[in-house]
């Protein structure tokens, strides 16, 4: 089951759900809305390969804002911490958002009980679109889960800022 | 009282396979995560042209570079479903950190159908794929209400499966 925005809240005030910083007018009725920290980066390869790390590029962000190209796709952060061991959280993007052509994170958006860090966003435009630090580009969702727990021990564990793929440390090559 | 809508958690989804309720095979645990299962990529692909396949790549020869702005359709390397639970199949974050981007659209996996899945393919840059690669996320989710389970046609394939305009109802 989905956590209502009013159960959110009261998870975040007793320590089940964090999100910090955490402003009740960003709640929803089902979600509550992140923020883009301003961080922003990208890759810099003509040919992608997930067996070897890719260098990544730092994007800046002025204050009127970066326009994001058309087809690259562009890690960004939230400005919040969040994570919990009780619920699980999945990301969406939001409608508004949406509805300008900017994907926010179209694959994978579940995120692993017992992660605590920023969110990376997978941000990839249809068409060129101004992002602005502040803005809510994206929206987190709480769902209920049955059975025993464990918790994520992840190489992404504790983000701060956007982190490119860390998929060449999986460990486990092909046809393994 | 109905059953409640929750995903599994991974020590849930174990317990599942070994009672049969919850379908993964090959089956490993150690692609158990909190609350999903890392599958991984079979051998073909086809690249889409016009909606006709245009090409099939069997990438136990060699990787495959995936182009942007092109339709690629591959498929689990394992046999997935459950008639007890719904599947939901989507990408890894791993992966959609580097823009590919699986089942972009449709990761709804019907109660009832258990086998390879076809899997939407889209990549922002160019990018290698291999073989066997964990490249996806399963979860799993039980159910409010009974219902029929899946029959459709899609049911049938173990192999990378192009839709056709005759599948889309013409509701008008």
């Amino acid at each position: 089951m989905i956590l209502t925005g009013t159960e959110i809240m009261r998870c975040v005030a007793s320590g089940d759900i964090e999100i910090d910083p955490f402003d009740r007018d960003l709640l929803t009725p089902n979600s509550y809305d992140l923020t883009f920290s301003g961080k922003l980066i990208t890759y810099d390869a003509a040919v992608i390969d997930p067996l070897r790390e890719t260098p990544t590029i730092d994007i800046p962000v002025p204050s009127d804002g970066v326009v994001l190209e058309a087809g690259r796709v562009y890690l960004a952060s939230s400005h919040e911490r969040i994570g919990s061991n009780m619920y699980v959280p999945m990301l969406k993007g939001r409608s508004s958002a949406a509805r300008l052509g900017l994907f926010t994170h179209i694959t994978a958006d579940i995120i692993d009980l017992g992660f605590f860090g920023c969110i990376t966003m997978q941000l990839y435009a249809v068409q060129p679109f101004v992002l602005r630090r502040g803005v809510s580009i994206a929206q987190l969702t709480f769902w209920t889960c049955e059975g025993d727990r464990t918790l994520y021990d992840g190489k992404y564990q504790g983000a701060a800022g956007p982190i490119a793929s860390r998929s060449w440390l999986d460990g486990k090559g092909p046809g393994q | 009282m109905g059953l409640l809508e929750m995903i599994q958690t991974g020590p849930r989804i174990e317990q599942h396979v070994a009672n049969s309720k919850i379908v993964i095979d090959p089956f490993d645990r150690r692609c158990l995560n909190p609350n999903s299962y890392n599958y991984h990529l079979g051998p073909l692909v086809h690249r889409l042209n016009d909606g006709q396949v245009a090409e099939t790549h069997d990438l136990r020869s060699a990787p495959l570079v995936l182009e942007p702005r092109t339709v690629y359709l591959g498929h689990t390397l394992e046999r997935i479903g459950s008639e007890v639970y719904v599947t939901l199949l989507n990408g890894r974050s791993s992966l959609g950190r580097l823009g590919l981007f699986l089942n972009y659209s449709a990761d709804l996996g019907h109660r009832g159908a258990v086998h390879c899945w076809t899997l939407e393919l889209l990549a922002a840059h160019p990018i290698w794929i291999y073989f066997g690669m964990e490249v996806g996320q399963a979860t799993f989710w039980s159910v409010a209400g009974a219902g029929p389970i899946y029959c459709g046609r899609f049911a049938q394939f173990d192999g990378p499966t192009p839709g056709l305009q005759s599948d889309l109802e013409w509701l008008g």
